[in-house]
């Protein structure tokens, strides 16, 4: 992917944490009490309720992609400005892009499993 | 001859945090980067910690509802401590700071508020840096400021 590419999804994806991400602090801060909304269930905005919620917990997905990708091509842009090279910037690319990849799945599997909760 | 990488790491480290020389469009660009590493390192922890809501990364599939709960219970219970909640204040500073100074350099990235290209003269001041930008980044920090403010309230209720 072009650098070019990479900076301007950096971009989308930061506008995408603002929207997704106020959301995600809204159900968290905003419905209720906080320590309500932290219990495992119980309030409207519990923890449960909030994965059972399709649509919420869709966006809570879409916040992961958002921030996993953000985040660490963030991290990529500082390594690379540390030090310039092919090969460390490949090294450096493929690294985080596992590390990315591995998050996301982790993320996700919480998504899935707490949305399926009985 | 490049130099030696641990070197260049101390420079490029050196240059965020010995901020003498520096004018405010750099320490915006180092909180910036600061930030954004907080920002991270949040994230990574909290991946791991909303991992438990299903109980933990040995769970692969939908597991008892009473065996997630006492999970999460335990993990809430283990994460309420001023030490934690303390790192939450920080967390929210950074994030706020992150987000309007993002927004910033977003604006920056496609061409607005840039100014007008002019002859530079002294004290030679970066023209790129102009009062709409300058407006951004005290904003950025008010607003980091108050996220703080509304984070110790909420977590410690001052």
């Amino acid at each position: 992917m072009k650098e070019s590419t990479r900076m301007l999804l950096h971009y989308a994806t930061g506008l995408g944490i603002v929207i997704a991400g106020g959301l995600h602090l809204f159900t968290v801060f905003l419905t209720g009490p906080y320590l309500q909304n932290l219990a495992f269930s119980g309030g409207a905005y519990s923890v449960v309720e909030v994965y059972r919620n399709t649509l919420l917990a869709a966006t809570l997905e879409l916040l992961l992609i958002f921030v996993d990708y953000h985040a660490l091509n963030g991290i990529r842009i500082i390594l690379i400005e540390f030090h310039q090279g092919a090969k460390w910037e490949r090294g450096v690319s493929w690294i985080l892009a596992i590390a990315g990849i591995l998050l996301l799945v982790y993320g996700t599997r919480t998504i899935l499993i707490a949305n399926a909760l009985a | 001859m490049a130099e030696p990488l641990t070197s260049e790491l101390r420079k490029a480290l050196l240059g965020w945090f010995y901020p003498l020389r520096y004018n405010l469009e750099k320490w915006a660009y180092a909180l910036q980067r600061i930030s954004g590493i907080a920002v991270t390192a949040y994230f990574l922890a909290h991946i791991v910690e909303t991992g438990n809501v299903v109980g933990g990364i040995g769970v692969w599939s939908v597991p008892t509802l009473g065996s997630a709960r006492d999970v999460w219970t335990a993990t809430v219970h283990f994460l309420d401590n001023p030490l934690f909640d303390t790192g939450l204040v920080v967390f929210g500073f950074m994030l706020a700071y992150h987000t309007i100074n993002g927004i910033r350099l977003t604006l920056t990235e496609f061409g607005l508020l840039q100014g007008r290209p002019t002859r530079p003269d002294f004290p030679y001041e970066p023209k790129s840096f102009t009062k709409a930008q300058r407006a951004l980044f005290w904003l950025s920090v008010l607003f980091a400021a108050a996220t703080a403010v509304y984070a110790l309230n909420v977590f410690f209720g001052v």
